[in-house]
């Protein structure tokens, strides 16, 4: 049975994005319409153990029928990190969306609480925008 | 289509995901951002002030799972629970984590 939230998320937005803070176990008992995404991207940081809970969440969503789960290497001090990103995610089977760059720009916004003003952070907004266009293509050959 | 941000706390998760969502609605798609913090800044992220932010309505958990008593529609769920942010994007707060395991 489809749920007036997901009435609304088809009917009324071309792109849903939800934030998980809860987390995937306990959005699908009970958050229903919310945990079943088209897309899951895994925010995991430049750790071995970080990129070990992606290959773990990407586990536990193919159980829940999730049917596109990537990783996202974030804050990554480049260009090392981009290579530690690619070498360790191989090992653990993560695929990779992207790799986003620490930004001192994001650094500063995140200090202040305040959203990354207009002009600042143009690595991690182009960043971004790869992943973004990663996921249109991924959805397309999804046919 | 409906993209689902996880990582844990420290990622820079809800960062992303503000990012993600104004990348979208850069593009001329109509964006809905949801948060399921019990705690939620992604609103903040997106731009909105925290006053407003803490008056944002929780959407209630027999709309997010249920079909509601038949006085809401999709559109009137939208304009009662949602708010649109400075980045143009729609900010919906559902499911407090206190109801995460109630199911």
């Amino acid at each position: 049975m489809r749920s007036l939230l997901g009435a609304a998320i088809d009917e009324e937005a071309d792109v849903t994005l939800v934030d998980m803070e809860a987390g995937l176990e306990h959005l699908s008992r009970s958050g229903g319409t919310l945990a079943y995404a088209d897309v899951l991207l895994v925010i995991m940081e430049p750790s071995r153990k970080s990129i070990l809970t992606g290959a773990r969440t990407i586990a536990l969503a193919e159980e829940l029928g999730i049917p596109r789960t990537f990783g996202v290497g974030n804050k990554a001090r480049l260009p090392d990190d981009a290579e530690f990103f690619a070498t360790v995610a191989g090992e653990y089977g993560v695929p990779l969306a992207g790799i986003v760059p620490q930004d001192p720009d994001v650094i500063e916004a995140d200090r202040l609480g305040t959203p990354l003003a207009p002009g600042k952070g143009a690595a991690v907004r182009a960043a971004v925008a790869q992943i973004v266009a990663f996921v249109d293509k991924e959805l397309v050959g999804a046919g | 289509m409906k993209l689902g941000v996880v990582g844990k706390g420290g990622t820079g998760k809800t960062t992303l995901s503000a990012l993600l969502a104004k990348s979208y609605a850069e593009r001329g798609r109509r964006v809905l951002a949801v948060d399921t913090d019990s705690n939620p800044n992604l609103a903040q992220n997106l731009g909105l002030d925290l006053g407003v932010t803490d008056e944002v309505p929780v959407l209630p958990r027999s709309l997010a799972v249920g079909l509601g008593d038949g006085t809401v529609t999709p559109a009137s769920l939208i304009a009662e629970y949602g708010v649109r942010t400075p980045s143009e994007v729609t900010i919906l707060h559902a499911m407090r984590v206190s109801q995460a395991g109630a199911g």
